[in-house]
């Protein structure tokens, strides 16, 4: 019982990627479509989430290490080249988008940047999970096959598939969150993209069971009575999604694409399981002992509601449309009058080098002693020189710190203020 | 059985890719602490020199935070990707000690970022705050369990083995492992460390460079940085010397290479050493005579640090590595160590923020830190192999069903991105320094057209 319920666990956190970078991905690829400014306005959509948007991916990826190490070490051996692809696409992803954050204005090449790595991320995806779709072969827990196992006509098609699924759901979170030109853009996008990802599903869905006719057992009730429920769940969705483009309220089309992926992945399930990585590695097979399970379970499983929490509080804060809130200036200063502090004259030659050694000599034998260089005879001369060394550096500290602040070191002076409201 | 090339060049992919990870953290979990810390007191004193070091620096910790996280996401697939091998068989230990890392802390840090990095204007400067002190303690829990799961690996506890696989048999054990008691705090203090040296490097600049406007912000800055400095480098100190010394007793063979010895006749400590690793002897070696029997505690001078060729030629790891590893990070420590004192005695005598040299000692100081952890985990890591889980699993048995050709291919591409990503990040951060901190607004309402 225990490894459906890390099954489960990888299938939430896959699930949550899917739904929450698709969307993000989808956006970086239409970013594409957009001109100039525009195209950066996509990167800034996706700013406040990415990050936490790719942390399902992390999730899923250690969730699946931990709980089903078998087919960690078979499905990612397997699928070396693609995941890799993924990885090196989603770290010029991020520095395109990172960067193009902080530059003050446009810059063509890191959008441009964050627009194809979006693309070249999700054909990677596309490419493992069709990979590992056609099957891998493996051998006790770890894989067997040759470099190029993954390449076969449905992991292509299914790279082809997956971009128009994340092109979907990155028009219909457009519409949800832009206004305008933009708004009206996706929304006309919505329904071609969801006649494509159809298409994309139907073949999809029918290669698969060309491509693996004895692993589906349809015969069985209550498999086929799960992949019925979830296919027709998929389709009400879309209709929902279908219905919602192009038309208010804008939060529609994007709720349907959702409810159609979480359909789209259970009816995958459905059909599939307990077999994980086509033809034989099952669940059973590769999942770790009680003890990491358990522990992975609860941890994971008492972390989720905070997760989901404080998840849902950082959406909250930026619902609604977006808008670009230009950065407030400085909060304005209080001025207090001071006496501008004098340097006291340094004193010449001799005295310096003198006081400099008197300094130095002590300085390192305080620091020798207390950290107990010469080899105490008690365990507790280090510990407590230490601490008396970094009481007396913390008492030193505040004090000079305490002088400086009265002594205005730290004050902002109101003519950089005027100087530099006259240069801008 | 995998070729000595695939095994060698995953080793170097994941040299590499480990490395570069673990620079952006080195930065970025001391910047979070200073964002939180400055944003707390801004909250509190609606001073905003306060907002203006918080925006300044929030600049640098939102582009490093977001490359360590997608570097980091490279590393969590690292794992299974070349080292399937080892991947099945860690995975019930070290694989759940990660993925709790994930979920309390890797999370943590990407729900609140958002909110901390665009939330002003939106939110309250007390929830920025708020968001700022989680996405800080997003930063150190993941530190924590980073290095429980590594120290697990330098001295595996609390399992049992069952077909090649670990179970784990006391999570408290396996968590709290020996070496973590010693090897977190290092840690811990090691990233605030080279965050602080970073953030009194640039501030420094600005002094020395005379840039009146950002006077206050780097003197604040400055100052903060240097008291975090005198107060945590002499624990610091404590700690390297407990952890070599847990070391010496748990993995002889890393404390024999470390001081550069083949055999077990001098008691003179190695400044530089040629090591000839096939004869086992060095082909050159200057040495303080009687100062490595003084370190040992000996305070005759005559005992003798025990030499390599102690260990089987089979577990013994590359001198090359350990050794100037260790030099890197303790001789950066011991100028660290002198560079935070004289910073606190200059401080005492209002001198600090105009003694020039010292301020130009400073810039020079900024990547010390990082140079430092990078030294200090080169001699962790290397000092292990042969094993990738400490005398239990060998580094050379770990590898995935993998071509050469394939490692070779990976490699190339990750050295080639990682390399343009590094210029392009320290050229962005050289233009952020440059530009400088926001000048302040006008003490007066601040609506009215300036007086030219």
């Amino acid at each position: 019982m225990l490894e459906y319920a890390t099954y489960a666990l990888v299938l939430l956190s896959l699930g949550m990627y899917v739904v929450l970078d698709g969307y993000d991905l989808g956006v970086g690829m239409l970013s594409l479509f957009a001109k100039g400014e525009g195209r950066r306005e996509h990167g800034e959509l996706i700013a406040t989430a990415w990050d936490a948007n790719e942390s399902w991916l992390v999730l899923a990826g250690v969730a699946l290490w931990a709980g089903l190490p078998g087919v960690y070490a078979t499905v990612l051996p397997g699928v070396y080249l693609p995941l890799i692809g993924m990885l090196l696409a989603i770290i010029l992803r991020g520095m395109g988008l990172e960067f193009q954050s902080a530059a003050a204005g446009y810059r063509r090449g890191w959008a441009l940047l964050f627009g194809w790595a979006s693309v070249a991320a999700t054909l990677c995806q596309g490419l493992v999970l069709g990979g590992v779709l056609s099957g891998l072969r493996q051998h006790g827990g770890s894989f067997s096959g040759g470099a190029f196992d993954w390449l076969t006509p449905y992991s292509v098609l299914c790279a082809l598939g997956l971009v128009v699924l994340y092109l979907l759901a990155g028009a219909a979170w457009l519409q949800d969150k832009t206004e305008g030109a933009a708004r009206e853009r996706a929304g006309r996008a919505g329904r071609p993209l969801l006649v494509g990802t159809t298409v994309a599903a139907l073949i999809l869905g029918f290669g698969l069971e060309i491509a693996d006719p004895e692993k589906f057992r349809f015969d069985e009730p209550v498999r086929a009575a799960l992949y019925w429920t979830a296919v027709a769940g998929a389709v009400a969705a879309g209709a929902v999604a279908w219905h919602g483009f192009g038309r208010r309220p804008d939060w529609r089309p994007f709720a349907g694409v959702v409810a159609a992926q979480v359909c789209g992945l259970l009816a995958l399930v459905a059909a599939t399981a307990p077999v994980i990585v086509p033809p034989e590695l099952t669940l059973h097979q590769a999942s770790s002992p009680h003890s990491s399970q358990t522990f992975l379970v609860v941890g994971v499983g008492l972390c989720m509601p905070v997760v989901f929490a404080y998840n849902a509080y950082a959406w909250w804060a930026f619902r609604g449309k977006f808008t670009q809130t230009p950065e407030a200036p400085l909060a304005p200063l209080r001025v207090r009058a001071r006496e501008a502090r004098q340097a006291r004259p340094e004193p010449g030659g001799l005295v310096v080098v003198a006081r400099r050694v008197l300094l130095t000599v002590p300085g390192i034998g305080l620091a020798a002693v207390s950290q107990d260089v010469f080899g105490g005879i008690a365990s507790w001369i280090d510990p407590v020189g230490v601490a008396l060394l970094s009481a007396t550096a913390l008492l030193a500290w505040l004090l000079s710190d305490r002088r400086d602040q009265r002594d205005g070191v730290f004050d902002l002076d109101p003519q950089d203020a005027d100087s530099a409201r006259v240069r801008t | 059985m995998a070729s000595p090339a695939a095994i060698e060049l995953s080793r170097w992919q994941f040299a590499i890719t480990a490395i570069f990870h673990m620079s952006f953290p080195a930065l970025t979990v001391g910047l979070s602490v200073l964002l939180a810390v400055v944003q707390t007191a801004y909250v509190r004193t609606g001073n905003p020199l306060y907002q203006q070091i918080f925006r300044f620096w929030k600049k640098i910790f939102a582009v490093g935070f977001g490359l360590g996280v997608v570097a980091g996401t490279v590393m969590t697939f690292e794992f299974g990707l070349n080292w399937g091998v080892f991947a099945h068989a860690v995975g019930p230990v070290i694989g759940v000690t990660i993925g709790m890392e994930v979920i309390t802390a890797f999370f943590l840090e990407a729900g609140f970022i958002g909110v901390m990095l665009y939330g002003e204007g939106r939110v309250k400067p007390r929830t920025m705050a708020l968001a700022s002190w989680m996405v800080a303690s997003g930063t150190l829990l993941s530190t924590t369990w980073i290095l429980s799961a590594n120290s697990w690996m330098q001295d595996p506890a609390g399992y049992t083995e069952t077909a090649g696989q670990f179970h784990p048999g006391d999570w408290m054990t396996i968590l709290l492992n020996p070496a973590f008691t010693y090897r977190f705090p290092h840690m811990l203090l090691a990233v605030l460390i080279s965050a602080s040296w970073f953030v009194g490097g640039i501030s420094a600049w600005y002094l020395v460079k005379q840039r009146r406007a950002a006077f206050p912000f780097a003197r604040r800055c400055l100052s903060i940085a240097l008291g975090v400095l005198a107060i945590l480098m002499p624990i610091q100190f404590y700690y390297g010397d407990a952890t070599a010394g847990f070391m010496a007793q748990h993995q002889p063979a890393k404390l024999q290479a470390l001081e550069g010895n083949w055999q077990t006749d001098n008691n003179g400590y190695n400044l530089v050493v040629i090591p000839d690793t096939g004869q086992g002897k060095n082909d050159l070696r200057i040495t303080v005579p009687h100062l490595g029997a003084v370190i040992g505690h000996d305070l005759t001078g005559e005992a003798h640090v025990p030499g390599l060729l102690q260990s089987p030629p089979d577990e013994r790891p590359n001198m090359w590595s350990v050794f100037y590893g260790f030099r890197a990070m303790y001789f950066i420590a011991l100028a660290m160590f002198a560079t935070a004192l004289a910073g606190l005695v200059l401080r005492l005598r209002r001198r600090l923020f105009d003694s020039r040299r010292f301020l130009r000692w400073m810039v020079w100081m900024t990547p010390a830190g990082v140079i430092a952890i990078t030294g200090g985990w080169i001699t962790a890591e290397t000092g292990r192999q042969p094993w990738v889980v400490y005398g239990k699993l060998r580094t050379a048995d770990a590898l995935s069903h993998l071509t050469t050709a394939e490692a070779a291919t990976t490699l190339t591409a990750f050295v080639l991105l990682y390399a343009t990503l590094l210029a392009i990040w320290v050229r962005y951060i050289v233009r952020t320094v440059k530009a400088g901190p926001e000048a302040p607004a006008a003490p007066i309402l601040g609506k009215e057209a300036p007086v030219a």
